[in-house]
């Protein structure tokens, strides 16, 4: 295969990772940017996505059924997790939070790993979405073109919501000044659970979508947690662009260093994320502290 | 401890360990060794954690850093084993100097992010260069003896390795300890505390976060050639996030507030792990679960914990003399 017919399919792989990124990113980062909560469970909510999917999928045999449940239920348990947990760690401090949420973490990797076992689990791609499709003489499986579908509608949906709705208006107002947005009445602490509740619920969402095409194995949340921390830190704190445009970095990145330099293709976005913590401390496209 | 009632626990703990290994059989002694291991590592971690009041994701680095630099000078250049201790000490120490000048700029969040990714950057480098490190499959070696000036010792009988390790592991604890009534030791309770007014006073923070930084990589390194020695093998596991986040657990577990908190965490998980791991394979949940209570309800560990019950205990006792 020439080079210019190998370009745009990893164009497309970078793409579909990216966004998948993208995904599970966009409510870690505004939670960032709003209460400066890192979530390390974040990922560990993305692996259960997934493995509530594969029992759903078990059970019922169907996978759109799973794509609506799993989301809801990871959901639900990020709404528990900051009610009931977060929110007394609060007055010690970030870095407090951020222990409580690595506990967190470790627990559902465990539990995972006691439900499911440690081997990796074969989610079936539903029938409609199994081949694969021809366009502009490239062969691409269809699964991950559904893929940029799903991100594509969400995040359509979720940039809608944020930047015309009155919802979404609190929200970002809430991220940027969390103080003024409390002293005019709105109800900081709901609008802060409801948040985690919808990332909570987006990041099982793109676990049910990204279990069959990245494999689902109790290794899954430490792997993209590492990623999702380079999102959020590359794109900066609490911007919902900054997070589209280095989730897009770091897929391409991946995506192609694979192919030109094999072997460190995987250090480059270590190298991408500590060049900007050293040079542009707040990120690509955030907003100095 | 400058009391003496502190020396004499002190002495009494120094000659218990002293004569452990008739008390104790060879597997249990093996365990001992992991232990005091994983006390130096801990209490090294503690010196950014607790005293310093500053949450690292990457102490593994320095760890694994350290192991490897151990094995490969004893496998490639056959340097007496305790020289490349001593060296695994330092490349964890060039490490910290070169992460610290980054790392130490950062506080809070920003700090546990960049020093995971510098972790990482290791991690991914030890898995990638084969030729140096072995890649996945790592490097083994056998545990060298000991000859100088006609004498010889053998390191590799493991009565011979526990007195060793007893002998560095003191030496790494009563350094630390020392450190701590220094100058810079003091400096750095007082930047936990606040930063700001330890730059209003005069002092350069940054210099002095380099330090503990560097001096905190040494002590991490030593640990992680002792481990590296102790296992006769290296891999990349010295250096992945399960690493660095385990001498976190201890280190919290334990309680970072305490000089000692680090080395009853290092202790207390060692041996639980090593107890229940037989018969109670779910013991990961139960340590997750003691962890986030331990978070919620005593965040300064185990140790806090005992401090602060002995403190409402003796209150109360006082109260009820006087009535």
């Amino acid at each position: 295969m020439d080079i210019l017919a190998i370009i745009p399919i990893q164009f497309l792989h970078g793409l579909v990772y990216g966004m998948l990124l993208f995904l599970v990113s966009s409510g870690l980062t505004l939670i960032f940017g709003m209460m400066g909560v890192l979530n390390f469970a974040h990922g560990a909510l993305y692996m259960l996505g997934a493995y509530f999917s594969f029992s759903i999928l078990r059970w019922t045999g169907h996978f759109w059924l799973s794509m609506l449940i799993a989301p809801l239920l990871v959901g639900g348990l990020g709404v528990l997790i900051e009610r009931f947990l977060l929110r007394k760690v609060h007055r010690f401090g970030h870095a407090h939070e951020l222990l409580l949420t690595f506990g967190i973490a470790y627990i559902i990797e465990e539990l995972v790993k006691w439900i499911w076992g440690n081997q990796p689990l074969m989610v079936e791609i539903p029938g409609i979405l199994a081949g694969s499709v021809q366009f502009f003489g490239i062969t691409y499986p269809t699964y991950r073109l559904f893929i940029l579908l799903i991100s594509a509608i969400v995040f359509s949906v979720l940039f809608i919501i944020l930047f015309k709705t009155r919802a979404g208006i609190i929200v970002m107002a809430a991220v940027s000044r969390s103080e003024m947005v409390n002293a005019l009445g709105i109800n900081v602490p709901l609008v802060f659970m409801g948040l985690f509740g919808v990332g909570g619920a987006l990041a099982g969402l793109a676990g049910v979508i990204g279990g069959p095409y990245l494999i689902t194995n109790p290794a899954m949340a430490a792997t993209i947690i590492i990623d999702l921390f380079v999102v959020i830190v590359v794109g900066g704190l609490g911007s919902l662009q900054g997070a589209l445009l280095a989730s897009f970095l770091i897929g391409e990145l991946q995506s192609f260093g694979i192919l030109l330099v094999p072997q460190m293709a995987i250090a480059f976005e270590f190298l991408l994320m500590a060049l900007v913590l050293i040079v542009k401390p707040e990120g690509l496209l955030g907003e100095k502290a | 401890m400058r009391s003496r009632s502190g020396w004499i626990r002190f002495a009494v703990v120094v000659v218990l360990l002293l004569m452990l290994p008739v008390l104790i059989s060879e597997y249990r002694m093996n365990l001992a060794i992991t232990i005091m291991i994983y006390s130096v590592f801990a209490l090294s971690y503690n010196l950014l954690f607790g005293q310093g009041g500053l949450l690292s994701f990457g102490h593994a680095a320095y760890f694994g850093f350290g192991a490897y630099a151990c094995v490969i000078l004893v496998k490639q250049l056959s340097l007496p084993l305790p020289l490349a201790i001593v060296l695994g000490g330092v490349a964890g120490c060039l490490l910290g100097l070169l992460f610290g000048i980054f790392v130490v700029r950062m506080r809070g969040v920003s700090f546990a992010l960049l020093t995971l990714a510098f972790n990482q950057l290791i991690y991914v480098t030890a898995e990638k260069w084969r030729a140096v490190t072995g890649g996945e499959d790592g490097l083994a070696f056998v545990r060298p003896s000991f000859h100088m000036a006609g004498f010889k010792i053998d390191l590799y009988a493991t009565i011979n390795w526990y007195y060793f390790v007893l002998l560095v592991s003191l030496l790494c604890v009563g350094f630390l300890w020392y450190l701590t009534f220094t100058p810079l030791g003091r400096l750095n309770f007082c930047m936990r505390e606040n930063e700001e007014r330890a730059k209003f006073v005069g002092y350069n923070t940054y210099t002095a976060r380099l330090a503990i930084y560097v001096i905190s990589g040494f002590f991490a390194g030593i640990a992680g050639a002792m481990a590296s020695s102790f296992q006769e093998f290296v891999s990349t596991t010295y250096i992945n996030l399960d690493k660095a986040t385990d001498v976190l657990m201890m280190t919290f577990i334990g309680g970072g507030g305490t000089f000692l908190g680090p080395i009853i965490g290092a202790f207390a998980l060692t041996l639980i792990n090593d107890l229940l791991s037989t018969w109670m394979e779910r013991w990961a949940i139960v340590q997750g679960i003691l962890f986030i209570l331990l978070v919620l309800y005593a965040p300064n560990g185990l140790s806090g914990l005992y401090l602060t019950l002995r403190d409402r205990w003796s209150r109360r006792a006082a109260v009820e003399t006087a009535t």
